[in-house]
């Protein structure tokens, strides 16, 4: 993990949404090297400006609008794939909720990339 | 010095580390022919083969350091013979590691309501969607690939099969299709709206078939 | 017997491995690794001459093969793709192992590592060893068209197409192998 991120208010902010994604239930963990290989039709912002925790990106892409948060998970067969997906989302929107209250909506994407 | 006569595997490639034997012929001719007498098993009386290697002392002479080098060759193969002990296990358990520590690129699929923005890799659900077709006994399933349909948020289900030999086909498949169909609901939460089967092969039954649900 | 017993339809079921391995499918890669790593270790083994270099070459040989499974069109089979693989790793280290220079008047080298002795038996295990040592005095060319056709007894065509190069190319790489070999052990006479 990049060290010179973790302490951003970003990176911090990206470390405590992936401690409330492995919380959820029917998650098995957080796909780590989230930012190397993601593909997303949205433009990029630069590399330093997003919180790098393992499976969880954290960008603004409109200079001042909402957070855009993408999940990359692995989540449990015992449970139903598109629930666990929700918990995710609803997680990290509560969680931003607490610890960034001022913040518009954010848009939350989760993406699943194993069954374990 | 004249040109050597041309030895009949256009070995012409040799000259430079090829002889010229007393009798007349080339070293790489008389190994060559030696080679074939070796490796072929039919029987060569009945046919007006060329008595020259068998009879020339000079060329008998030359295939003796290949007769000598075929034994030692014999032992080597012998010994190095691993297939049927080896262990692959550690090996394919190395192996695995990294593999699964890679991310295929591949497209995501949708879980849900189009609005959700909740996904699944392709790679992911396609294994989900083959084990359920394989629960259908005497089922292999082959490729499975998914298409996200923009217009309305589902997703398209191309998926083949080898099927049984002797069950009647169009029921069979149907069982197939709502298998998978239930499964992409129920399992994933994944909206599905053709599941498109295509049968690639037709196979007598094993003494796996009767097992109902494969293990992936 | 170790590992998983042997499938009853082993060329349907490679044809559908690779199809699923191709999309993603990990557990079907497995089951090629397992069915396939014997028969590459033999292979790696021969070539290479030690068994922990033969276990590095197939595992990169099978990384490889992950990798590029998407565009594997299976025109050949999984095992023949793989062969050609493994055989081309393992060129590559051989190749790395030594210059490029020409091997000279081979008799000569290898008599001068060897002593002279006028009683000494070279049968059984002991030629062994030595065509085991001479082996090391191959280019690597000539020790991969020689392993290929000798050791694991391929056809002329087949190494040439894994080896990728024509027919007569593998023809007077095997017979310049043949004079190496047989002046090394007959040296030692």
């Amino acid at each position: 993990m990049n060290d010179h991120t973790s302490n951003t208010p970003y990176g911090r902010l990206a470390a405590e949404l992936a401690t409330s994604v492995t919380e959820v239930p029917g998650v098995a963990f957080l796909r780590p090297g989230l930012t190397d290989r993601l593909r997303t039709a949205l433009p990029r912002s630069a590399p330093h400006s997003a919180g790098t925790a393992a499976g969880v990106r954290l960008t603004r892409p409109d200079g001042e609008g909402p957070w855009h948060v993408e999940i990359h998970v692995v989540a449990l067969r015992q449970a139903r794939t598109v629930d666990v997906a929700r918990g995710v989302r609803d997680a990290v929107g509560h969680r931003l909720g607490v610890l960034a209250p001022g913040e518009p909506r954010p848009r939350v994407t989760v993406t699943v990339t194993g069954l374990l | 010095m004249t040109d050597p006569i041309e030895p009949p595997h256009g070995t012409s490639t040799h000259e430079d580390d090829d002889e010229l034997l007393p009798c007349g012929r080339l070293l790489s001719r008389a190994w060559a022919d030696w080679e074939d007498q070796a490796r072929d098993d039919r029987s060569r009386d009945g046919e007006a083969g060329d008595a020259h290697p068998r009879n020339c002392p000079h060329c008998r002479e030359a295939v003796r350091g290949l007769d000598e080098l075929e034994s030692a060759v014999r032992g080597l193969r012998t010994e190095t013979a691993a297939a049927d002990s080896y262990d692959s296990e550690p090996l394919t358990r190395r192996i695995m590691d990294v593999v699964r520590l890679e991310l295929r690129p591949g497209r995501p699929l949708p879980l849900g309501e189009p609005a959700e923005d909740l996904w699944i890799m392709e790679a992911v659900a396609a294994r989900t969607l083959r084990s359920a077709a394989e629960t259908v006994p005497g089922v292999r399933a082959g490729s499975c690939r998914l298409r996200h349909v923009h217009e309305d948020g589902t997703v398209e289900v191309r998926l083949d099969i080898h099927a049984p030999l002797g069950v009647p086909l169009p029921d069979f498949t149907e069982r197939v299709r709502e298998q998978v169909r239930r499964v992409a609901d129920r399992a994933l939460g994944m909206p599905t709206a053709a599941v498109h089967l295509r049968v690639t092969d037709l196979l007598p039954p094993t003494a796996d078939d009767d097992r109902e649900g494969r293990t992936p | 017997m170790v590992g998983a017993p042997p499938d009853t339809r082993p060329d349907t079921d490679d044809a559908l491995l690779v199809v699923r391995a191709a999309e993603g499918d990990e557990d079907a890669f497995a089951v090629l690794v397992q069915r396939h790593a014997p028969a590459l270790i033999q292979l790696a083994t021969r070539l290479l001459g030690t068994r922990t270099e033969a276990e590095d070459a197939v595992q990169d040989a099978f990384l490889s093969a992950w990798r590029r499974l998407p565009e594997f069109q299976g025109r050949s089979s999984f095992g023949t793709w793989m062969y050609r693989i493994v055989t081309n790793r393992c060129l590559n280290v051989l190749r790395s192992r030594r210059p490029t220079a020409p091997l000279e008047a081979v008799g000569d080298v290898a008599a001068a590592e060897h002593s002279t002795s006028p009683a000494r038996i070279t049968e059984g295990r002991d030629a062994v060893r030595e065509l085991r040592e001479a082996l090391d005095l191959l280019s690597a060319e000539q020790r991969a068209c020689w392993v290929l056709r000798e050791l694991d007894g391929r056809s002329y065509e087949f190494v040439a197409e894994a080896v990728g190069i024509s027919q007569d190319a593998v023809r007077a790489r095997v017979f310049r192998a043949r004079r190496c070999l047989t002046q090394a052990l007959g040296a030692w006479r």
